[in-house]
């Protein structure tokens, strides 16, 4: 597994998914930033009482539609590489299992939107000391702001990992995933058993980990279904 | 006899309701250049794809070193090497890089990148992005990247589709030596005899999804050349009177026609001709060319 995972991270050398993957969380930083010098008065007398809180409530509403906005984008890069000069048949002509190469994809996703989540915690805690928020940051909760809807959102990585490989056109997998971040925007109203109202980590049991598990659950699932499905296909 | 390394059974594939390839049965002995001959959409790259795992076959069975590819696909795919249809790369990545993300799912020695790459040629351009590539030079990183594993078998669909006469003559001399110089079995499929007629030393002829040659290249020449044509008065008396004494003849156009004929037996025919008084104008070799052989078997469909 290993050697695909250094197969894969060779092909994305030099491409701007790496860019993407450092701008996304620095783009929530810098946009909290302006939030909170434009209106600092306001909002430190609204978080008066818990000002780290108050940067990770609003940092984190930021975060969740850049993030899936962010995998949308990175699934359907990955797959990008192999499609372009239909790559798949060497790749898959090559002694290596196709559950595997299906695996390291959705491995990779998952490692690149990591990686931008610890970017996250990364940003918001340098903004928040030079906020001068104090150096009592609270890093756990830091760390469920940039790894909750990391793990909500695992689901849809595997959606769109699924929908990225399995076709050439990714007109298909973008519109779903755009269409997917502006539903999970305004899907509060909706039924908690909806995945996704799962990254904004609302749910009525009052328990953000409840939304963070069910996204990693039901995205082992479709993450299996897709191992199945691209195991079946003849490659194009 | 020689060790079997390809051999299908009833190969079929079905797209829809049309068979692509309908009861192939190939049978490849090692260190052979196999020609894969066949006009366009006959069938050689879907039965490629089949043989190299990427498709599954409808019907059929596939034997590769005597390995069932369906039970033991991982086993037989370390042992081959693939070019299929047109190259594919990673554009932004260069020569080597396309060939390092491959030798590590190989684990094959760093030092064979080296070794590909002058084999191919390519070395002095190993550190340029590929995106910038001939289509030459593209087709040889693939042959380059199909000979990272050492295989024993190389299978080529078309590998010197679209490349212009210098190209082709570069990959051909490639081809050629492989099995000399490495002892590699290899598949190699195009729609143009005059390529096959270069390298091959097997052939099988592939139209509308069906096998309807294999054999070595010298029994296809073979066919080409011995067919006897024989003029005289009142053919179709001549030709009964041939078929009478056992004689394998065909009546064409007014004229005898006898294929695949030994001296001794030409000498006989013309004597029984003459002792029954019919006239002997002519008695003339006709040499097919390949091309027409090739074109009879595929029904006229698809030359050159
Ligand atoms: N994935 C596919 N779906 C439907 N038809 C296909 C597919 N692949 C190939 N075919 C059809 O199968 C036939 C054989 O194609 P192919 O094997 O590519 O021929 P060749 O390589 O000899 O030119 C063609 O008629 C082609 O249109
Ligand atoms: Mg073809």
């Amino acid at each position: 597994m290993l050697k695909i995972l250094a197969s894969d991270l060779i092909k994305m050398k030099r491409k701007i998914i790496w860019l993407l993957i450092f701008l996304g969380p620095f783009g929530v930083a810098a946009l909290e930033a302006v939030n909170f010098g434009l209106r600092y008065e306001y909002l430190t007398k609204e978080y008066e009482k818990d000002l780290w809180g108050g940067l990770i409530n609003e940092a984190g509403f930021l975060a969740t539609p850049a993030l899936m906005l962010g995998l949308t984008l990175i699934a359907s890069m990955i797959a990008s590489i192999e499609h372009q000069t239909n790559a798949w048949k060497q790749l898959l002509a090559l002694p290596v299992s196709k559950l595997r190469i299906f695996t390291g994809k959705m491995l990779l996703a998952s490692l690149l939107l990591l990686i931008s989540s610890t970017l996250l915690l990364i940003f918001v805690l340098i903004l928040g000391l030079v906020l001068k928020f104090g150096s009592d940051f609270p890093l756990l909760g830091l760390a469920k702001m940039a790894y909750y809807p990391y793990l909500a959102s695992m689901t849809f990585i595997a959606v769109q990992i699924w929908l990225s490989i399995s076709m050439k056109n990714q007109a298909i997998p973008l519109t779903v995933g755009i269409l997917g971040t502006i539903l999970s925007l305004i899907s509060f109203r909706f039924p908690d058993w909806l995945p996704w109202k799962w990254p904004l980590l609302e749910n009525s049991w009052g328990d953000p980990a409840y939304s963070a598990l069910a996204g990693l659950a039901f995205g082992i699932v479709i993450y299996f279904l897709g191992a199945v499905d691209f195991t079946r296909k003849d490659v194009n | 006899m020689k060790e079997t390394i390809i051999k299908t059974s009833g190969l079929s594939k079905k797209f829809g309701t049309r068979y692509a390839v309908a009861n192939v049965d190939l049978h490849i002995p090692r260190g052979e250049i196999y020609g894969f001959l066949g006009p366009n959409g006959a069938g050689k790259t879907t039965t490629i794809r089949m043989l190299l795992g990427l498709a599954k076959p409808t019907n059929g069975t596939i034997q590769i070193f005597g390995k069932d590819l369906k039970k033991e696909k991982l086993e037989v795919l370390k042992r081959v090497g693939s070019l299929v249809e047109y190259p594919s790369y990673y554009g932004h990545l260069t020569a080597r890089e396309n060939l390092e993300a491959i030798r590590i799912l190989l684990d094959a020695p760093k030092t064979r990148i080296d070794e590909v790459l002058s084999i191919v040629r390519l070395t002095r351009e190993a550190k340029r992005p590929v995106k910038g590539f001939s289509l030459g030079m593209k087709q040889r990183l693939g042959i380059a990247a199909a000979l990272l594993g050492n295989p024993e078998l190389l299978i080529l669909d078309e590998p010197t589709n679209g490349l212009d006469p210098s190209g082709i003559l570069e990959i051909r001399e490639l081809i050629k030596s492989m099995p000399k110089e490495h002892g590699i079995t290899i598949l190699v499929s195009s729609h143009l005899l005059s390529e096959i007629d270069l390298m091959a030393t097997q052939v099988g002829i592939i139209s509308k999804g069906r096998m309807i040659f294999q054999d070595s290249i010298e029994t296809l020449r073979r066919r080409s050349s011995s067919n006897i044509v024989i003029k005289t008065d009142e053919a179709e008396e001549a030709w009964k009177l041939l078929l009478s004494k056992g004689h394998n003849a065909e009546l064409e156009q007014g004229r005898l026609q006898l294929s695949n004929i030994s001296d001794h037996e030409i000498s006989k025919v013309i004597a029984e001709l003459v002792e029954s008084r019919f006239p002997v104008y002519r008695v003339q070799e006709e040499k097919k060319s390949l091309e027409d052989i090739f074109l009879e078997l595929t029904g006229g469909e698809g030359g050159l």
